[in-house]
């Protein structure tokens, strides 16, 4: 795998395909686990667990599983490791396993992990489907400890249990405020990631039109042509564009 | 000849603006505002104030934060904030700490109007929200934070918790009598929902000036009443108490009566408010507690149904008795031309 496959998986995972911001996928344990930052970590960290093992097995098997019945096979490798996961929970961490409660089990029929099964790992090889699953992974355990920190704070005036203030508002840990911080953060999110995307665009726009120096033609040995401005790789793109349509038309 | 002006329509404007209506609002508000503020003291007209300037802060920095200009702003306020801000601070306890009245009012403009694109745009009443939100948000004070007015503490009975709807649904009975109730005086209460006599004074004057309809209010509270009378077994002595209990009165004259949240046909409204009648009395007999917020802000969501369902008769068509009319010659029409038909 190279770096720049790795990157754009990376990418992909946290920011451009973020399971709860982006695609709004799981939905479900996000507005009902995220009412304290730790819940949040735990719930995130358990699916990215299971993520990362059932994309390895499900690439594994790519080629073994018939296309007719790959949804059932994609269930069982899933509640395989959700089984796995709720039985060292259990014994280990038997707060966490009592506070999220049905929706441990719940994780086997989450559309992330049946998402990134179906559209990722059924298509690609190990090692990316296995970083994949660990960016996604991540990607939904950032969302949902920060939904969980806003409405931990806002809420029980707590972070991570430990106590702020007395100060508290009640309707944060209420379902009706997990609807209000999650759609606030889907709108902060999208906003920011536009923006980002604007300048990144811009940026690769600028580097991907600059002209090739080309020696024969002595108006490039001019310094000031090696500085492609972003306005002017646009004009130029549009020059060229409208020379193509005249060209066309010629014909 | 003549000049002729060419123009776009409309071409008849009305007198009535946003702001005159809501001016009109304010001033039926004013007289349960001020007697809120004998019961129950400086605490409650610090509650209003609060509330208010909120209001109308939250609506100029949002208008500020879309690059509106402060000027344009100033020129386009149309009064809407007040009436949400005093409309909030009026079913709120008056013993509730600042943050309450400063943080609902807050929601209830950047949330529930604002963000639904202002005034007129909004699918629930922002004051009716505000008072949902800090119900919620800050429920271990609103529930236990009930004060009878001071007026009854010069008196020497002092009644604080419960008010006397919550005794009245817990099996309690009430303790004062029906004049109190209907005056406020002795009642533990919010601050603009005591005194039902002001309350009563301020729908007339909305009345008069044609801003609400007599029909609706009226409705809302007889069929609540009338409901809490079954649901007691026929016990007809309890149709006063409830209905002069809890918010009932604001809610119906002035919160239930909102244009932008309540249906834009005749017949949809009467629906709204014999559904909203019958909400609320059952949901009080079923929770316990006064719901003719909750009852309100239910309708709200349902005003776009019965919206889509019952459609305001367009200006020169004909009504739903006309339309039945027409039919029925229709078909008389017709069947008397297929007897000819058989004749021939």
């Amino acid at each position: 795998m190279t770096g720049k496959r790795f990157k754009t998986i990376a990418f992909d995972g946290l920011l451009k395909n973020n399971p709860t911001l982006r695609l709004v996928l799981g939905t479900c344990p996000t507005l009902a686990l995220s009412t304290a930052a730790f819940n949040g970590i735990g719930m995130g960290l358990a699916v990215t667990f299971i993520l990362i093992c059932s994309n390895v097995l499900i690439s594994l098997l790519r080629k073994t599983i018939p296309n007719a019945v790959r949804i059932p096979a994609f269930v069982i490798i899933i509640a395989t490791f959700v089984t796995i996961v709720r039985m060292v929970l259990d014994k280990f961490i038997p707060s966490l396993y009592d506070s999220m409660g049905v929706y441990l089990p719940l994780i086997v029929v989450n559309c992330i992990i049946l998402g990134r099964a179906e559209s990722f790992a059924s298509k690609n090889k190990v090692l990316d489907s296995a970083c994949d699953g660990l960016f996604t992974g991540l990607g939904f355990t950032c969302a949902l400890t920060f939904i969980g920190a806003v409405r931990e704070i806002l809420g029980a005036g707590a972070i991570f249990g430990f106590q702020l203030w007395d100060f508290k508002i009640e309707f944060f840990t209420s379902s009706a405020g997990a609807f209000f911080v999650y759609g606030l953060s889907i709108a902060i999110f999208n906003a920011v990631y536009k923006k980002m995307e604007n300048v990144r665009r811009s940026k690769t726009f600028a580097v991907r039109v600059m002209p090739k120096p080309d020696v024969s033609a002595p108006d490039n040995l001019d310094p000031d042509a090696s500085v492609v401005t972003d306005t002017d790789a646009q004009e130029q793109t549009n020059s060229t564009a409208t020379a193509d349509v005249a060209a066309k038309e010629v014909k | 000849m003549e000049k002729v002006i060419v123009s776009d329509s409309p071409h008849i404007r009305g007198k009535r603006t946003t702001r005159g209506i809501m001016l009109d609002v304010i001033i039926a508000l004013l007289p349960a505002a001020v007697m809120g503020c004998v019961y129950f003291g400086l605490d409650a007209f610090f509650t209003i104030l609060i509330s208010v300037a909120a209001s109308v802060l939250t609506e100029f920095v949002y208008c500020l934060c879309l690059k509106k200009k402060p000027l344009d702003i100033i020129k386009s306020f149309d009064l809407t904030s007040v009436v949400t801000g005093l409309l909030l601070a009026m079913c709120l306890p008056s013993s509730v700490p600042w943050y309450v009245p400063l943080l609902s009012a807050v929601f209830s403009i950047a949330v529930v109007k604002m963000l639904f694109g202002g005034t007129g745009k909004n699918i629930v009443n922002p004051a009716i929200t505000g008072r949902v939100f800090a119900f919620i948000a800050f429920q271990s004070v609103m529930v236990s934070g009930w004060v009878a007015p001071s007026i009854a503490a010069l008196d020497g009975s002092v009644t604080t918790g419960a008010t006397q709807l919550t005794s009245m649904l817990g099996g309690n009975g009430y303790s004062v009598s029906l004049l109190d109730m209907f005056l406020g005086t002795g009642m533990a209460g919010c601050i603009g929902e005591t005194c039902k006599l002001a309350l009563l004074i301020g729908g007339i004057y909305l009345v008069a000036r044609k801003v609400i309809k007599w029909q609706y209010p009226v409705i809302y509270i007889v069929v609540e009443g009338f409901v809490a009378v079954c649901l007691a077994k026929f016990d007809f002595a309890q149709f006063m108490p409830s209905i002069l209990s809890g918010g009932l009165f604001l809610g119906a004259i002035f919160m239930a009566t909102d244009y932008v949240t309540s249906p834009n046909s005749a017949a949809g409204n009467y629906v709204y408010f014999v559904a909203l009648g019958v909400l609320t009395a059952v949901l009080r007999a079923a929770t316990k507690i006064e719901v003719v917020s909750f009852a309100i802000l239910l309708m709200n969501l349902l005003v776009p149904l019965i919206n889509a369902y019952i459609r305001p008769r367009p200006f020169g068509a004909a009504g739903f008795i006309e339309r039945i009319r027409t039919k029925i010659a229709e078909k008389k029409a017709a069947k008397a031309a297929k007897e000819e038909e058989g004749k021939q």
